[in-house]
């Protein structure tokens, strides 16, 4: 009997090819674009209807998916998500800037609704895998063993923001778009012919289509959970004012409303007392973070004590040699080879060795050259 | 032919010829009936429904009620029907219109209307039906149910999509929607969807030819898949009437699932149920009927819709019957609805 598949479509040319190459190999495909975004941008009924579209889980999207079914031949359904996905990724996305750090929802998305949520429907239709258009490489050693890794299109690895998935979630994905360059998929969906094969790249977060996250967080809080503030400097020395925490992200230069001789940065945000402290580039130097909520691909790894990697404490950042130790409450500590750059909580950091992801957490705070003793 | 069809059409409902307007379908039907009759109407601000209307009539009001009008919604009962009493209750000399549907498109439940006709013409307000649902499965006869305007649509009976008809009595005056020619006695401009016309006749007149043994034997196999499912699905739950709604359609909530998993689940295996209504790309919402009768948003989200059809046949009744429990018991064990989820 033919293998079947759910394949998680977004109505971008990813995931429509990774769809129509598992449907050409032979798996009884199943598609399924899933509705997420808690605010769907609600024209007004007088908007031009060229006007009248979103940017993501919108009509159009689902319409091109669809397309994209009918033109293979497998069978595709919108399914709502927007519950599971507003209590498990937005309401965290809005706590963690609340709380002064800077969330990263794709990483949350694919954690608790793509490899966990859409998994549970997965098996209700009886499917044997989850793919996506993700570009990331799963190859099983000769131990039987699954191993993440990056994509062969460097430009386009997306393998930072699935280091959640551990063994048993790799052993029934697939990414069909791993070993592909971002051109060839294009060449490929045009042809087969799949009306999404020039559609632009999205880059927003998806339920933040203006890219304003400041005023998301406040739509979706209690004013009395924000927290406002002063902007002090290294000693305490008050700067400037601000409206709330959940406005600045560590490592970030631009807006913070003071007229300085020198370019200021925001060093750390201290949301309980409402204080951001700000500094020169050379304060923002890090040693070292810890993360908590680490998960390793391969568990087995963990015994060794430390390890070398390399880590990458944000996506578009290249990864660091370091040295990392796991504790049995799932915490790290990684200590970087040489000094490194702003260190943002909340963020990801992925350990890598190679091409190979072995893990990753959530950064909690940045060891500073001050606090490694 | 046009004219052929308009009296088939016509006859199924006990109507006149002359009286039937073509349109593009039950949806148009029902706009120029609520359109028309406010627009003629030109003082009156206040129209009548209920919260189990399909979306071609709760649409229109809420554009109304935006521009202005008053419109009350009439609350069911938990089996989906509604009190002609509280629909009199409301009605006075500023209500332009009132508008109901015959048989509830999503649990069947039939309404008892026919004592509605006299008052509504005593205050003067035009009484619409929406009778889209029920024509062809029931009978249904405009004299007998007194009302001024009643919608039918081609597609519920078998014609193709894109044809509908709106009967006015003689004496009810509303008001067009759509202007451009003199086509429909000036109450429906554009030259008519001759093809679809004659194609809604002909359905018209084998549904009202195969009704009474059809309506018997489709109901026999709803009651005898009811009866099956409530064997084998601990806490499966009927919602509407147990008897005395329409025969073919099945109102179910099944515990601890997700409806549309289950929905998806059945088509994959070729099991067409619906549920709620979908939404512009497709997913669908919690159905407004289930929550209008007391259902939670939970149960709702757990419920699903079956409709039989003519060519329905007891072989596929039997199947159904294995496959419907068999699904039920993967999804529950896969996907044990969530308090998040049934949200």
């Amino acid at each position: 009997m033919k293998r079947r598949v759910l394949v998680a479509m977004s109505g971008g040319v990813d995931s429509s090819v990774a769809a129509a190459i598992l449907r050409e190999d032979g798996y009884d495909v199943v598609g399924v674009a899933m509705r997420l975004a808690p605010e769907p941008f609600a024209p007004a009924s007088t908007a031009p209807v060229a006007k009248r579209r979103g940017t993501c889980c919108s009509h159009d999207d689902f319409e091109d998916a669809r397309r994209v079914a009918e033109r293979m031949d497998f069978p595709f359904y919108v399914i709502d998500l927007r519950a599971d996905f507003a209590a498990r990724v937005v309401d965290n996305f809005v706590a963690e800037y609340l709380g002064g750090r800077t969330p990263n929802p794709c990483v949350m998305c694919n954690r608790e609704i793509k490899f966990d949520r859409l998994w549970s429907r997965a098996h209700a239709l009886n499917a044997d895998y989850v793919a996506t258009g993700h570009y990331a490489r799963i190859e099983q050693g000769a131990d039987a063993r699954f191993h993440l890794l990056r994509a062969a299109d460097d430009s386009k690895d997306q393998s930072y923001f699935l280091f959640t998935l551990g063994q048993d979630e790799l052993s029934r994905t697939m990414f069909p778009l791993g070993a592909m360059t971002k051109t060839e998929v294009r060449a490929r969906a045009r042809a087969l012919g799949l009306a999404t094969a020039d559609k632009p790249e999205s880059q927003e977060i998806c339920f933040v289509p203006d890219g304003d996250y400041a005023s998301f967080v406040e739509r979706r809080s209690d004013p009395a959970q924000l927290r406002p503030g002063s902007i002090v400097d290294i000693k305490g020395k008050r700067l400037a004012d601000h409206s709330g925490v959940h406005r600045f992200t560590v490592g970030q230069r631009r807006g913070m409303g003071i007229a300085s001789g020198e370019r200021l940065y925001v060093r750390e945000i201290r949301a309980e007392s409402g204080e951001v402290v700000a500094g020169p580039r050379e304060e923002l130097d890090s040693s070292g973070l810890i993360a908590n909520r680490v998960s390793l691909v391969d568990d087995s790894i963990a015994s060794g004590g430390e390890l070398s990697v390399e880590v990458k404490i944000r996506y578009r950042h290249r990864a660091l040699p370091a040295t990392m130790r796991v504790d049995s409450a799932r915490r790290a500590e990684i200590r970087f080879a040489a000094v490194g750059p702003a260190v943002t909580p909340g963020q990801a950091c992925v350990f890598y060795r190679g091409e190979e992801v072995l893990g990753g957490g959530f950064i909690e705070r940045a060891i500073t050259a001050e606090r490694a003793t | 032919m046009l004219e052929a069809a308009r009296a088939q059409v016509a006859l199924v409902v006990g109507a006149e010829a002359r009286q039937m307007v073509f349109t593009s379908g039950g949806t148009e039907s029902n706009n120029l009936a609520i359109f028309g009759a406010i627009t003629a109407a030109s003082r009156r601000r206040k129209i009548i429904s209920s919260e189990i209307e399909h979306s071609s009539i709760l649409a229109p009001l809420a554009e109304l009620e935006r521009r202005g009008f008053e419109v009350v919604r009439v609350a069911p009962d938990s089996d989906g029907r509604i009190d002609p009493a509280r629909v009199l209750a409301t009605l006075n000399s500023d209500t332009a219109l009132v508008t109901l549907g015959l048989a509830n498109s999503e649990v069947g439940t039939i309404q008892d209307l026919a004592p509605l006709a006299s008052v509504c013409s005593a205050t003067g307000a035009l009484f619409h039906i929406d009778a889209a649902q029920a024509v062809g499965r029931i009978p249904v006869d405009v004299a007998a149910l007194g009302c001024d305007l009643m919608t039918l649509s081609g597609h519920k009976l078998g014609a193709p999509g894109g044809v509908g008809a709106l009967y006015v009595r003689d004496a009810a005056r509303i008001a067009p929607i759509v202007f451009g020619g003199p086509h429909e006695a000036g109450m429906r401009a554009g030259t008519p969807n001759l093809l679809g016309a004659v194609a809604f006749g002909a359905a018209t007149e084998a549904a009202m030819n195969a009704m009474r043994d059809e309506s018997d034997r489709i109901g026999s196999l709803a009651r005898s898949l009811l009866k099956r499912l409530g064997e084998t699905i601990p806490g499966l739950r009927l919602n509407g009437p147990l008897t005395g709604g329409l025969p073919n359609t099945l109102s179910l909530t099944f515990p601890s699932v997700l409806g549309e998993s289950m929905l998806i689940a059945l088509d994959l295996e070729g099991v067409e149920v619906s549920m709620g209504s979908a939404c512009a790309a497709g997913a669908v919402e919690p159905s407004h009927v289930l929550r209008a009768m007391g259902r939670s948003i939970a149960d709702a989200r757990s419920s699903l819709r079956i409709s039989l059809g003519w060519n329905n046949t007891a072989d596929e009744i039997d199947a159904v019957a294995e496959t419907i429990p068999a699904v039920w018991r993967r999804v529950a064990d896969a996907e044990p609805l969530s308090e998040v989820s049934a949200r």
